[in-house]
């Protein structure tokens, strides 16, 4: 059985000065029971640590096993010290003690009891100080904070004695006298004639988790006196005895499976409170205690989905005084993308259970009323009909090709494709959008455009669902309008290039819709995402995204593509792709650098470092 | 960034000054009394116990041995060549032996001899200003310019800024452990008197603050999109040689204490500010939690939520940093420009 005896605190500090005496007490170790029946035995293990992991052997110390008191059996001279000391770095010397404790009386050199405290006890090159040289704090309590630990549910016990054992030793001409001060109905009680402290009665941490007290204590010394108060903490530890509840007695959820049939999607999720803490470290280990389980013989259930658990600390208020419990949040979620094609309901059941408590309400039933509707793959009754400009360019884009509800759906992989006319007429292209929710229709011959004979053409669209190989098709016309004009000399075939707005709207380049490109004038203010530039189309370029057409040919368009040098106050997009906002005009030479400057002043431009220091 | 020697006088007796722990392994492996007592302790402490591998005969055997070696004592130096090797070694034999339980670790570290008053004769020659007349400026931006005056703090800096203001894609703002790499070489590489002005620059105002607060990139080296438990992120850190020895030397030299007027050991705030300096880049990485310009807190990017019954162990390891009065004292004092006196 594991051990039900424990140290109401995890360290302990004492100073052990030059030549004090054999026999000098120390301090006091106390331990807390889990039975009445238990008997504390103290023991020591025969080795110290210096610090850094030096070692040697204890001839000094004793604890005395029925009582805790920890003593110096031997007193403790220059040449010891000196010895201690070697290997310590800092200017004060510290070692270690572990002291064990056991419900049996001790065998001989036992020292794997896994419960043990550490005692450091500072080495203080000097022997003691005389009592009246002591200040009242130093007299009455150790640098250690008063802070303990008491298990809820454990029957009461001594757990510190306030006085100070060496103190009472070397200093019997002071009277010091010691005071617990608390609040009505604390269950700490301070015994006068034994300076101990006493847990008065079984704890409940759901009920109150920690107690703070004052300490005072009062030094008096003929007719001098002086006070000193500190805080006296009790922290109550936590065991697994609430059972799971149910919020408002929630137990059920819908889950609804239409547009959104991608793995990893949650569809529901259900909440169980529990009066315990759930400590989040080491996160796994908490997980598998708080189990939550798919309740289905049906193997495609238990393939398609998962619960996922999260929890986290929500605080109750059991009687004015704030404890901490936990929320558990069970999802269902998706774990495979669903065919399109997939209908049915059913209810899944998951079981939840806190498997560390002991009672018969330790687990509750969720339910999740499952959904799962089929999507049809059919465009809207409409059929397309694009106009384009004569003298649109190559990746000029036209529109967007989607069938219903494309933009909702996530996990289902639409591929769209033309299929060819009759003629020889074929000025578009269709390329696949982002996630494949929809088609991007652009011109990818452009001098098809200025054939005369090419006027109206039909196409079919044609929409496949990958995964269900299931289609469906819908006419698209593309109207060609406008008459030709005269193609400008010396421009580039880039709008990115020009760099003032007369330039810009004088010539075309790839990706324009009307044969000119088209000028966006900034605010001017500053590194703006909003800087001013020379686009082929203002929609589409620069919108932060390179889209599928854009990142077919880097001349398209730069702003949003580029992953080259840029050169001036600018601030990159995401993946380091484009320019995000700029200062002043934004132009770039594809497959080059870009610039960022402002016309009119002549700056000295600014770099990464300017950027973040101004 | 090696310091002066340890001034004559200040080593308590028996104090025996520490080879590097790169070297302490050389003269072990010159001997091969030694070499096979480190092999077999080496074997011993893997993963066992302390109180099992001392029931060993031939383990406690190998370790009275290594006691009387330059091993036992080995330090290593921040920056030094080799040092992870250095502190690989260091925590071969420390890991076992302390058990990873202590609340605060020993710093493998040497300790810093250095004042801060050396920085501030270094600071006042680069910034050429005289402090009197400038009450009103901002500190911090001058410390971002006397760094940009400086072609290895320039370079270094912006290293650090551009890796970690590097948007990946939306979900990812940035490589943390590429900024995070970038930050450990600026703060191991620039001397004190330009990194120390930027981290601990005093300020009046609250631009002023956001600046000082903006120093590391928080965005990308410090925030994430949830705050993890302390002990947590204590735990990752000591699981890393590198990050434990850190947190160990930050223990060592910030840990307050009622033994000294400014609640630093030793009265060294230098010390304290250089470990400070020393977590940045490390999964617990301090920084300023806001621009206030009247109270500074620090704190590492986690919170005590969820600590279950450990709960006073992780205030305990956050107030270290939240609530410490040596630190505070260390960056106050580096702002005013003020150290504390030594004694001749």
């Amino acid at each position: 059985a594991a051990l039900g005896l424990y140290f109401p605190r995890k360290e302990y500090l004492e100073n052990v000065y030059i030549d004090e005496p054999g026999g000098m007490p120390l301090l006091r170790i106390h331990a807390l029971k889990d039975s009445h029946e238990e008997v504390a035995h103290f023991h020591l293990c025969q080795n110290l640590v210096i610090s850094r992991a030096r070692s040697h052997e204890n001839n000094w110390f004793q604890i005395r096993e029925k009582t805790g008191l920890l003593y110096l059996s031997k007193s403790l001279d220059r040449e010891d010290f000196n010895m201690l000391s070697v290997g310590n770095w800092m200017p004060l010397s510290k070692v270690m003690l572990y002291v064990f404790l056991s419900s049996h009386p001790f065998q001989e050199k036992e020292c794997d009891s896994a419960t043990r405290i550490t005692v450091f006890l500072s080495l203080i090159n000097a022997t003691a100080p005389a009592c009246d040289s002591l200040t009242a704090r130093q007299l009455c309590f150790t640098e250690m904070d008063l802070s303990f630990h008491i298990k809820e549910n454990k029957p009461p016990g001594i757990f510190h004695q306030l006085q100070l054992p060496s103190v009472h030793h070397l200093c019997q001409n002071l009277s010091i006298s010691y005071k617990l001060l608390a609040a009505e109905g604390v269950p700490f009680r301070y015994n006068e004639n034994t300076s101990s402290v006493r847990v008065t009665q079984r704890l409940d941490r759901e009920e109150r988790e920690r107690y703070e007290l004052i300490a005072k204590c009062t030094v008096r010394e003929g007719f001098r006196e002086m006070q000193v108060e500190v805080p006296f903490l009790v922290n109550v530890l936590d065991e697994d005895d609430s059972p799971p509840f149910l919020p408002n007695g929630t137990d059920t959820a819908d889950a609804v499976v239409e547009f959104n049939r991608k793995e990893g999607n949650v569809l529901a999720t259900l909440t169980v409170y529990d009066a315990d803490t759930t400590p989040i470290y080491p996160l796994e280990s908490s997980r598998k205690k708080y189990t939550g389980t798919i309740i289905t013989d049906d193997p495609w259930i238990s393939e398609t989905f998962r619960v996922e658990h999260i929890f986290d600390e929500i605080h109750f208020s059991p009687n004015g005084s704030q404890v901490r419990g936990t929320r558990h949040e069970y999802k269902l979620v998706l774990n495979k993308s669903i065919s399109v094609t997939e209908h049915r309901s059913f209810q899944l059941d998951v079981l939840v259970n806190d498997t560390e408590f002991h009672g018969p309400e330790r687990s509750v039933m969720l339910h999740f009323n499952v959904s799962i509707l089929p999507v049809s793959i059919q465009f809207s009754n409409i059929t397309y009909q694009f106009t384009v400009n004569r003298n649109a360019e190559r990746f000029a884009q036209i529109g967007k090709i989607c069938i219903e509800n494309c933009m909702k759906f996530r996990g289902v992989n639409i591929t769209y494709k033309l299929l060819s006319p009759n003629g020889s007429c074929y000025p578009v292209s269709i390329l696949q959008g982002r996630e494949d929710k929809y088609g991007s229709l652009y011109v990818n011959d452009s001098s098809v455009l200025h054939r005369p004979e090419c006027k109206e053409i039909q196409y079919t669209v044609q929409a496949t669902d990958r995964q269900s190989r299931k289609h469906t098709k819908t006419l698209l016309t593309v109207v060609l309008e406008g008459t030709l004009l005269k193609k400008e000399e010396d421009c580039p075939d880039s709008c990115a290039i020009s760099k003032h707005r007369a330039e810009c709207e004088e010539c075309g380049g790839l990706g324009v819709l009307t044969g000119r490109c088209q000028w966006r004038q900034g605010s001017g203010k500053g590194i703006t995402t909003n800087y001013s530039t020379c686009t082929p189309s203002i929609k589409t370029c620069p919108d932060g995204i390179c889209d599928v057409v854009e990142g077919k040919d880097p001349a398209v368009c730069p702003q949003d593509c580029t992953s080259g040098n840029i050169i001036g106050g600018h601030g990159k997009g995401i993946g380091n792709l484009g320019i995000k906002s700029g200062h002043g005009i934004c132009y770039c030479f594809p497959r080059q650098n870009c610039y960022c400057e402002k016309d009119d002043i002549k700056e000295p431009l600014c770099d990464d470092v300017c950027k973040t220091v101004i | 960034l090696a310091g002066p020697p340890s001034p004559p006088g200040l080593a308590p007796p028996g104090w025996r000054v520490p080879v590097d722990c790169v070297r302490a392994n050389e003269l072990c492996a010159g001997e091969p009394s030694c070499s096979s007592r480190y092999r077999t302790l080496r074997q011993c402490l893997a993963g066992r116990d302390r109180n099992t591998m001392l029931a060993n005969k031939e383990c406690q055997a190998a370790l009275e041995v290594l006691q009387e070696s330059a091993l036992y004592d080995c330090r290593c130096k921040r920056g030094m060549k080799k040092e992870l090797q250095c502190l690989q070694i260091y925590w071969s034999i420390h890991m076992g032996l302390t058990e990873g339980e202590e609340f605060y670790e020993a710093s493998p570290y040497e300790p810093v001899t250095s004042r801060l008053s050396d920085i501030f004769r270094l600071a006042s020659i680069f910034s050429g200003m005289d402090p009197a007349t400038t009450s009103r400026s901002n500190h911090c931006l001058d410390a971002a310019k006397a760094c940009n005056l400086n072609d290895n703090c320039k370079r270094l800096r912006s290293a650090y800024i551009s890796t970690c203001s590097r948007e990946l894609s939306a979900t990812e703002p940035c490589s943390r452990r590429k900024c995070h790499k970038a930050l450990r070489q600026f703060f191991d590489r620039v001397p004190g008197e330009f990194t120390f002005r930027l981290l601990f620059c005093s300020c009046k105002d609250q631009a002023c603050a956001e600046r000082r607060r903006q120093t590391i990139v928080p965005s990308c080296s410090y925030e994430d999109k949830e705050k993890p438990n302390c002990l947590d992120l204590r735990g990752a850190c000591r699981a890393d040689h590198l990050c434990r020895s850190r947190l160990a030397d930050f223990h060592t030299n910030c840990q307050a204490t009622f033994q000294s007027l400014t609640a630093c050991p030793g009265d060294n705030f230098q010390a304290c500010l250089g470990s400070y300096a020393g977590l940045i880049g490390f999964d617990v990485t301090p920084n300023y939690v806001d621009a206030s310009t009247t109270s500074i807190t620090i704190s590492p990017w986690c919170s005590c939520k969820g600590s279950g019954n450990m709960e006073e162990e992780c205030e305990k390891f956050l107030r270290d940093f939240t609530e410490n009065p040596c630190l505070r004292n260390a960056i106050q004092a580096f702002g005013n420009g003020t150290d504390v006196h030594l004694a001749p």
